[in-house]
């Protein structure tokens, strides 16, 4: 795993970290490096929205499934919080390994999705990662991706939403096989930005594809 | 009908002269007590019917109290919302009840919690159903009632006026085929076929009488004597067998409803009818009249003591009810802790006395928690003879063994064959290898096509030259090169000095398909494998 060669060792993010464990969020404190600077912290939904209204942090490291609000958990602290979508980035961060929990999550606005069991380490580069702009994309995430837009390719002329392209799908099956961006670049001979890039354009599909497969694959699936 | 106005629920009052029903029917309805009193009596003087209208609110209404604790049961709303996601359409009502009683995912799980315990309605999405269409005595305005969250109730009963909006759902149990399960059966079944299906068959047959006996009048000679027996028997038959029938379907909506009153009362019925039915055809039309005076006198008897124990019954009925959906709340929450003490305590246990061994800590970790989430997610409904649930098996067990995570990621899905079997076991050598000398987690992936499948295992270990692997070691060679070359497929294995990813292809059943797509790319992994030969032999 490679930091961005933007961010300089220097650089910190202020974060915030809603999970309703208190437990987890301690641990996970003491587990994010120096670059990473935690600024807040928040357990409910109703919380949440207020800490990041009022720290107004770069980053929210979001559990998916919190407590109060309407029941709809990280989505609903998203919601709440779009105003500042512009300048503050969303890593959902979850146990569950259900689609539709993650997918629910990234079409409300999240950056991407990082299992809970991941080191310090990768969990503070991808934080990193989302505040500069980018998508972070876990192997089952490229996996869910992969599920619902199928494995086969758009047509070069149609770029619609609906359909990965080519080069999309091999970043995405890469991801999938627990490459990291730096070997998807080297596999596929490309820089580390064009990953990105590519990246970021599935990101945006599947926030805003409204194709019919995704919802019902979503809704219907409970993938392990 | 009046529009829907937001009334007070009705439930006894505690200001009462006998037991609260005219005072709680006053709130209820926005008159003054004393009217509604006047009323009652009056309608008392009117052959009884005060009376009966009287002791049958009394025993259905439930006190303030009684009411109170059922709607604290029940959650505010129904799970539909907290389950869909807001870009896609909520799942209809119709999917509700399926959900609610499912270990499900997520939110749905948090959600539900409370009401575990199938309630005999579930609280899903209200429905309103035009029942049997037989107008019962009713004596006052039938109630539109606002939706608002309370158990659906079937209008058109014995008596209209009482099923008022303040009944919880398990007093509704008693109605027939209306308690639980067929509330939440009946929008099941309008949802997905002819709308009041039921009832049109029913006008049908009236019209079908009417029909008869306007032939009668004008002197159509109609054997009734025949026609009524050998009717009887057959509704008889239909409503026993149609029961069953529901009772199935109601099972795959909720397995635990299945064996509610409202079946045995349909049974009971059409049983007095086939029998009825049968008495009337033995004994031949020559004693027509006996056999009506007989039957008569038997519907007398039997009304007469059902009229006395009816209120004791219902009763019973709903403190039954009360009980049972108690029990088996009860149940459940024993299942679960039963299962947290087998599993979860017991690993807690375990890691503290272990805690000096990181590793074995970690591996514990791993599998309480597979096995946790397979407790909670796991469809039973899904098949296990998916090539993706076997490498998660495999996956599974080599992660036991070995003490190293290991990822699966599956895409899309195909049925285990013969030639998958061996791919399996080719996978779990790459597994196994992985992780004895790979470093960190192993992650594996799994894509199944129309044309093809592939497993990806790939590894962060310090990698190995293949060639230099002695002959006599079977792991790689053997287990996993010649295994996938015997069935038909491919294995390529790709190492540097950041890892190793052994790939394994193989075509779908009868295709040749993609087998010279299959040999380009192994002849350009080899091509690569030449110029990746840096990396160390492994030990």
């Amino acid at each position: 795993m490679s930091t961005n060669p933007q961010s300089g060792p220097e650089r910190t993010v202020r974060v915030v970290i809603v999970d309703d464990h208190t437990i987890f969020r301690s641990g996970l404190k003491a587990d994010l490096d120096a670059r990473v600077d935690v600024i807040g912290e928040a357990g409910t939904v109703e919380q949440a929205i207020a800490v990041i209204a009022e720290t107004r942090p770069e980053v929210v490291l979001l559990d998916v499934h919190l407590p109060g609000g309407l029941g709809g958990g990280g989505r609903e602290v998203i919601a709440g919080s779009a105003a500042m979508l512009g300048t503050t980035s969303f890593l959902a961060l979850s146990v569950s390994d259900a689609a539709e929990d993650v997918v629910s999550v990234i079409r409300a606005g999240a950056r991407g999705y990082v299992t809970k069991t991941i080191s310090g380490k990768e969990i503070s580069d991808a934080v990193i990662r989302v505040a500069d702009g980018d998508a972070v994309f876990s192997p089952r995430l490229a996996g869910f991706v992969l599920d619902a837009f199928g494995t086969a390719p758009a047509d070069i002329a149609d770029d619609e939403l609906d359909k990965l392209s080519a080069r999309e799908l091999e970043v995405m099956r890469l991801i999938a096989r627990g490459y990291s961006y730096k070997e998807v670049a080297k596999e596929l001979f490309i820089s580390i930005k064009t990953v990105e890039t590519h990246v970021s354009a599935v990101l945006r599909k599947l926030q805003l594809s409204s194709r019919h497969e995704l919802t019902k694959w979503a809704a219907e699936r409970r993938l392990l | 009908m009046t529009t829907a106005v937001q009334r007070p629920v009705l439930v006894r009052s505690s200001d009462r002269m006998i037991a609260g029903v005219c005072s709680g029917l006053a709130d209820h309805l926005g008159w003054p007590v004393k009217f509604v009193r006047l009323g009652m009596i009056l309608a008392c003087l009117a052959g009884g019917a005060g009376v009966a209208f009287y002791a049958w609110l009394w025993t259905m209404v439930p006190t303030a109290d009684e009411s109170a604790k059922r709607n604290a049961r029940r959650p505010a709303s129904p799970i539909a919302p907290a389950v869909s996601l807001p870009p896609v359409p909520a799942p209809g009502g119709g999917g509700a009840p399926a959900a609610g009683f499912r270990p499900g995912t997520g939110n749905s799980r948090v959600v539900t919690t409370d009401d575990a315990g199938p309630l005999p309605a579930a609280a899903g999405a209200p429905t309103v159903r035009g029942s049997v269409p037989v107008g019962g005595p009713s004596a006052g305005p039938t109630l539109d009632r606002p939706a608002s969250g309370v158990g659906s109730i079937p209008r058109g009963g014995p008596d209209s006026t009482a099923e008022p909006p303040g009944f919880g759902s398990p007093s509704a149990a008693w109605n027939w085929s209306s308690s639980g399960d067929q509330g939440t059966w009946a929008s099941w079944f309008t949802a997905r076929s002819i709308p009041y299906g039921k009832e049109i068959l029913l006008g049908a047959a009236l019209l079908l009488v009417a029909a008869i006996l306007i032939a009668r009048q004008f002197g159509v000679d109609v054997p009734l004597g025949t026609l009524i027996p050998a009717a009887a028997i057959l509704g008889g038959a239909a409503i026993a067998w149609m029961q069953l029938d529901e009772t199935r379907r109601a099972g795959l909506v909720d397995k635990t409803k299945a064996d509610q009153a409202g079946g045995w009362v349909r049974l009971a019925a059409g049983l007095a009818l086939v029998v009825a039915g049968v008495l009337v055809m033995v004994s031949g039309s020559g004693s027509w009249e006996q056999t009506w005076l007989a039957l008569l006198a038997s519907v007398a008897v039997l009304g007469g003591v059902a009229l006395v124990l009816l209120p004791w019954g219902l009763k019973f009925w709903k403190d039954l009810e009360t009980e049972r959906a108690g029990r088996i709340r009860e149940t459940e929450r024993a299942e679960i802790a039963a299962h947290l003490h087998d599993s979860v305590l017991q690993t807690l246990a375990l890691i503290q006395r272990r805690a000096g061994s990181e590793q074995d800590v970690v591996r514990l970790a791993r599998a309480q928690e597979r096995e946790l989430r397979a407790w909670l997610f796991s469809d039973a409904a899904k098949e296990s003879g998916l090539l993706a649930e076997r490498i998660k098996a495999v996956a599974a067990e080599v992660e036991d063994s070995q003490g190293h995570a290991v990822e699966v990621v599956a895409v899309g899905e195909t049925d285990m064959t013969e030639r998958h079997e061996a791919m399996v076991q080719a996978a779990r050598e790459a597994m196994l290898n992985a992780a004895r000398h790979g470093g960190g987690t192993v992650s594996v992936y799994v894509e199944s096509t129309a044309g093809s499948t592939e497993i990806f295992i790939k590894d962060r270990g310090p990698g190995f030259d293949l060639d230099a692997v002695p002959d006599d070691r079977l792991g790689v060679k053997e287990s996993i090169i010649g295994r996938m070359k015997r069935h038909g497929g491919t294995a390529t294995i790709n190492s540097s000095s950041d890892g190793t990813e052994v790939r394994l292809a193989m075509p779908s059943a009868n295709g040749d398909v993609g087998g010279d797509a299959a040999e380009q790319r192994t002849r350009n992994t080899e091509a690569r494998n030449t110029e990746a030969r840096n990396g160390e032999a492994k030990q």
